[in-house]
Parts: structure tokens; C-alpha cells; sequence
């Protein structure tokens, strides 16, 4: 708890500090972590591998695009309502979905999310079609207040959601809901026999993670001033699971740091090279053979190791 | 325009898109039935098949050579994937392997574009395969008639293999009961070695075919790997018979929903995904629930 206080006070001091560049990037990977944080309820907590993530980002970042384009709503609350648009989508699909188990479900997510890229891409009123949508406001208020309309002011928008964000997944996975998910993920059926319907406890932490992924995408609508159909788009959903692994699945804080780890390399490699995926399925592949838990595992058993030692 | 030539010649097209997809479908259904394992890069090793059959083209001159040149070395590379790095995996659960292979896709994608750019390249039909027939007065393309007749046989050769020959039976025995067979003396990680390189042998002749038609590009890969998870799913995971209705449902409802809903097409194919998912959670042949 004090580490974290810690950490958030350093990243509340960065606009002090950093260049607008990298206070851009900074933006990006809180946003993205968000993402991440939001798949790990599912992955990490409840073993519910989904291949169809970036449909509640693309949600949210639609929802969001809409709202501040054609309505005068403030920035905060449109963010709220779109990421409640994307938790509401989310109890039909997870309702779908939970018919289903194991590879199955992980296919129907992808199904999904492949259902929604095809709409996007049709539904040219209200997605843009391939043009996406563009020019996207970051809009003032409520009492006028622009404070969020700048560079450092959105930056602390996004760092606000993060925190809260992370405060109400760590007591959720804490409380007796959690406990029923971590029975789910190590097995079902007794978690079934013990009298827990546990298909509604899935739709519910699906809904959660939807919604926590919606206010990602719904930041990053404002946040990059435009939407395009790639953010619906399957590898993106790959992505986010690349990030929530290599992480550390069913902690919280790995996913967040899996989502820096991956802006940061692919910054860093694209600088020098132009196929910087390839290094970066490499990267992936070695940690998913060797290193399963992810880099916040490595380091919490790298501390107790040298704790103890 | 006369229905019934226009319906005929549709009909076709759809069967022979559907032997398209069932090279892909029944070689990740195989794959699962004896692995457990979803291959996510079975896309990426149809793209593979689909560039090492544009080379060996311009290296022989000739398509029949592609033809044996391309399923060889798409099904070695994979058989050393599974022998180098997916055997560490049998004993964790299924999700190592779809993050595994969907690494293995994007090194393989960059890999490709890295070795033979960014163009699409053009994979001419050979001479003899070339032009267009007319049925009741409909033109309709030979290779396509020719992809028709490929996925028959290939079809009958895959029934025969498993249905008549030892390590047909081995694979069967295998998806029943793996440990059993390792009980009465085979070595079943060469079994699944085996059947790993002969799916994604068949992912590359899918390639090699594919090439004429929709040119070799990067783009193959993404498209088709969600086409044959499509496909598997809807006819059953690990269904040798069920891959078949998959592929030709899909073929069907691609071709017909292009033509009658241009607007839905796309999303045509995951309703009917859907549809037969809440109905039968399994797939229409699949075993489990």
C-alpha cells in the first residue's frame, strides 16, 4: 500500500518533469494499462480467456467518439456513460458467451468482437466506416472547468481513473465475489456443487471487466482526438492478452506494468527497426515457455527469495 | 440472366471455396482432436504455404512442383515447432498454447514480410488450368472447377488415411485415449508430432491452392485463421466429418450472403457461428457440451 502511494506520487509529479513526447506515451500506457487490468478480472481471476477484448475498448472509444462529436456533454461524465454502454453490451454477450466453456468461450468472445469490427465497418452514421471517426472534442465543463482539456490536465484524468480503477478491482478480487471468481478459475463444478450459480457470477465479472475496458477505450477516443475500426480488430485483442501475460496474470498490477513493458519495447524497437513484432512474438513465446507468471511474478518471488535468503 | 445457370455456377463457386476451407479446418480439427490444443498460427502457416508455392513456382516453372515443395516444408517447419517448443507444454492448460501460437503468428507474419515484402504477389494459374468453361451458358472459371475436385480427393484421401492405414489408427486411438496408447507401446509424442506437421502441411497445400486466386499477401493470414476457427467451431472441434459440413456452411453462406446482403456479409458468418453455438455448445458433431 505504501509502495503504491509511492508510485502514484511519482507519476503525479511526471508532467513536472517529462518532455510533451513522452508525457504522450506516459498517457497512452496508463490508458492501456487500464485495458490490461480490465482483462486480467477475467483472465487472471476467473480463467475466462478472452480472445474478443478489444470489443470493449472499441465500445467505449465509440460510445465516447459519439457522445463528445454530437452532444455538449462534460468530458467526465461522457467517459462514465460510455463505459457504462460497454458494461451494459457486455451482459448480453457474456450471457451468450457462458453457453459455452473452455476454447469455446475464448472463440465466441473472438466471434464477437470479429461481429462488431464487421459492424463498424458498415455502420458508416455512427462509426465512420473504415474513415473512423475524426476531430474528436475533449469537451469542457462541468461549471466550465478546461482544466482537462490540456495535455497534463487529461494526463491526470486518466491517472484518477487508474487508481480508482485499480482501488475497486483489488477490493472486488478481496471480497467474497472475488473468492467465488478464484473458485471458478481452480474448479467449476465443486464451485457449482457448493451452491454458487457460478454462470451468473461469469456474466457479472465479464459485464465488470467490460466496463472497466470501456473507460480505456472511452479515454483513448479523446485522448488521441480520433477512432478507427483497428481498435475493434482481433490482433488488438491479442495484444491486450500479450500484455496481461507477460505482466502477470491474476494480479492487478502486473497487467499494468505488461502494458508499459509493451509500449516501452515497441517504442524502443521501433526506433531501430521497423518489425519490431517479430521481436516481440519472440519475447512473448519465451515468457509463455519460461516465465509463465509474468515479470511482476518474477519480481515478487525474486523479493521473497531474497527475503528469506 | 437465367436462374438456373446463375444458381448452378453459384453453387459451384461455393464448393469451391468450400475446399478451400476445409484444408485449413480439417488440419486444425485433426490437430485438436489429438492435442487438445488450438492452433492459433494455422492461419500464418496457410499465408506460409501460400509464399513458399509463389517461389517455388519462379524457381521450377512449374505449379504441380509448388504443389509437393510447399505442404513439405510448411508441415517440416511445423512438426519442428511442436518437437522444438510446443512439446514443453502438454502439461499446462489450453491457454499456453493459443498464446504460444499466436506469438508464433505474429514472428511468422514479420518473418514472411521480411523475407519476401510487402507486395501482394501474383501466383499464376498453371496453362491447362487457366480460362473459363461455360455451364448453361454461365462462364465459370477451370481452376476453380479444378480446386472442386482437389478438395474431393483430398478429402477421400484423409478418410482413407485415418479410416485404413496404422498410423491413421494410431491417430484415432490417440484422441481417444492417449495415455492408453502410450501404455501398449507407442511413442505418442512422435504421434503428435506427426499430426501437427500434417495439419499444417495441409494449412500450406490451402495456400499453394489459394495463391492463384487471391494472390499470395499479409493479409492471409488474419482472415483465415478466423475462417477455419469459424468453421471447426460450427461443425464440432476435433470432428474430421464435422470440419467438412463446417467448410461448406461457411462456403455456402459467404458466397450467397455476398450476393443477396452485401452489407451483412461479413457479419453473416459469425451469426451463423452464434446460432449454432447456442443451440449446440459443442458444434454440430462435437462431443463436449
Amino acid at each position: 500500500m505504501r509502495i503504491l502511494a509511492v508510485v502514484v506520487c511519482v507519476l503525479a509529479l511526471a508532467p513536472a518533469g517529462l518532455p510533451p513526447y513522452a508525457m504522450t506515451l506516459l498517457t497512452e500506457a496508463l490508458i492501456l494499462g487500464l485495458f490490461a487490468m480490465s482483462l486480467d478480472l477475467m483472465v487472471g481471476y476467473t480463467r475466462l480467456l478472452s480472445f474478443g477484448h478489444a470489443a470493449a475498448y472499441g465500445l467505449g472509444a465509440y460510445a465516447a467518439g459519439n457522445l463528445l462529436l454530437h452532444t455538449s456533454i462534460p468530458l467526465v461524465f461522457t467517459i462514465l456513460l460510455a463505459a457504462l454502454c460497454s458494461g451494459v453490451v457486455a451482459i448480453g454477450v457474456a450471457w451468450v458467451c457462458t453457453l459455452a466453456s473452455g476454447v469455446s468461450f475464448s472463440m465466441l468472445t473472438l466471434a464477437f468482437a470479429q461481429l462488431l469490427y464487421a459492424v463498424a465497418f458498415k455502420w458508416t452514421a455512427v462509426t465512420g466506416a473504415s474513415d473512423g471517426l475524426a476531430g474528436i472534442p475533449r469537451s469542457p465543463g462541468p461549471f466550465g472547468i478546461t482544466f482537462f482539456e490540456g495535455r497534463a490536465g487529461f494526463y491526470y484524468l486518466v491517472l484518477a481513473c487508474l487508481v480508482a480503477a485499480f482501488i475497486f478491482c483489488r477490493s472486488l478480487v478481496r471480497s467474497p465475489f472475488g473468492a467465488v471468481l478464484r473458485g471458478i478459475r481452480e474448479n467449476e463444478a465443486k464451485t457449482l456443487s457448493l451452491g454458487y450459480n457460478t454462470r451468473r457470477y461469469k456474466i457479472a465479472v465479464v459485464a465488470i471487466s467490460f466496463t472497466l475496458g470501456g473507460l480505456a477505450g472511452a479515454l483513448y477516443a479523446p485522448f488521441a482526438g480520433f477512432t478507427n475500426t483497428e481498435l475493434l480488430f482481433w490482433l488488438f485483442s491479442g495484444q491486450v492478452l500479450i500484455m496481461v501475460i507477460v505482466g502477470g496474470t491474476g494480479t492487478l498490477i502486473g497487467p499494468i506494468i505488461g502494458a508499459a513493458f509493451f509500449m516501452l519495447v515497441s517504442n524502443l524497437l521501433s526506433s531501430w527497426t521497423d518489425s519490431w513484432a517479430l521481436f516481440f512474438g519472440a519475447i512473448f513465446i519465451l515468457f509463455v515457455l519460461f516465465a509463465p507468471q509474468g515479470i511482476w511474478g518474477l519480481a515478487t518471488r525474486w523479493r521473497s527469495l531474497s527475503s528469506t535468503g | 440472366m437465367d436462374f438456373l445457370g446463375f444458381l448452378v455456377t453459384q453453387c459451384l463457386n461455393a464448393l469451391s471455396q468450400a475446399a478451400l476451407l476445409f484444408f485449413l479446418g480439417v488440419g486444425l480439427t485433426l490437430i485438436f482432436g489429438i492435442m487438445r490444443i488450438v492452433n492459433f498460427a494455422h492461419g500464418a502457416f496457410f499465408m506460409l504455404g501460400a509464399y513458399v508455392g509463389y517461389s517455388a513456382v519462379h524457381l521450377t516453372g512449374s505449379f504441380w512442383a509448388s504443389l509437393v515443395a510447399a505442404p513439405l516444408l510448411v508441415g517440416g517447419f511445423g512438426a519442428a515447432f511442436e518437437l522444438g517448443i510446443l512439446r514443453r507444454l502438454y502439461r499446462r492448460d489450453h491457454s499456453a498454447f493459443l498464446m504460444v501460437t499466436f506469438g508464433l503468428t505474429l514472428v511468422m507474419g514479420e518473418a514472411i514480410r521480411l523475407s519476401w515484402g510487402v507486395a501482394a504477389l501474383e501466383v499464376p494459374a498453371p496453362k491447362s488450368l487457366s480460362g473459363i468453361v461455360f455451364i448453361l451458358d454461365e462462364p465459370f472459371p477451370i481452376y476453380r472447377l479444378f480446386l472442386i475436385g482437389a478438395g474431393i480427393v483430398v478429402a477421400l484421401a484423409i478418410w482413407q488415411f485415418l479410416d485404413r492405414t496404422r498410423l491413421g489408427l494410431l491417430i484415432r486411438a490417440t484422441s481417444q485415449n492417449a495415455e492408453m496408447v502410450h501404455a501398449l507401446g507407442t511413442d505418442v509424442r512422435l504421434v503428435r508430432s506427426a499430426v501437427f506437421g500434417i495439419g499444417c502441411g495441409l494449412a500450406g497445400i490451402g495456400g499453394v491452392f489459394a495463391a492463384p486466386l487471391v494472390t499470395a499477401s499479409l493479409g492471409m493470414a488474419p482472415n483465415a485463421v478466423i475462417d477455419t476457427f469459424v468453421i471447426v467451431i460450427i461443425g464440432g472441434m476435433g470432428s474430421f466429418a464435422g470440419s467438412l459440413i463446417g467448410a461448406l456452411l461457411v462456403a455456402f453462406v459467404q458466397v450467397f450472403g455476398t450476393y443477396y446482403f452485401p452489407d451483412l456479409a461479413l457479419a453473416l458468418m459469425y451469426l451463423l457461428m452464434l446460432i449454432v453455438l447456442v443451440i449446440r455448445p459443442g458444434g454440430l458433431l462435437g462431443k463436449e457440451a
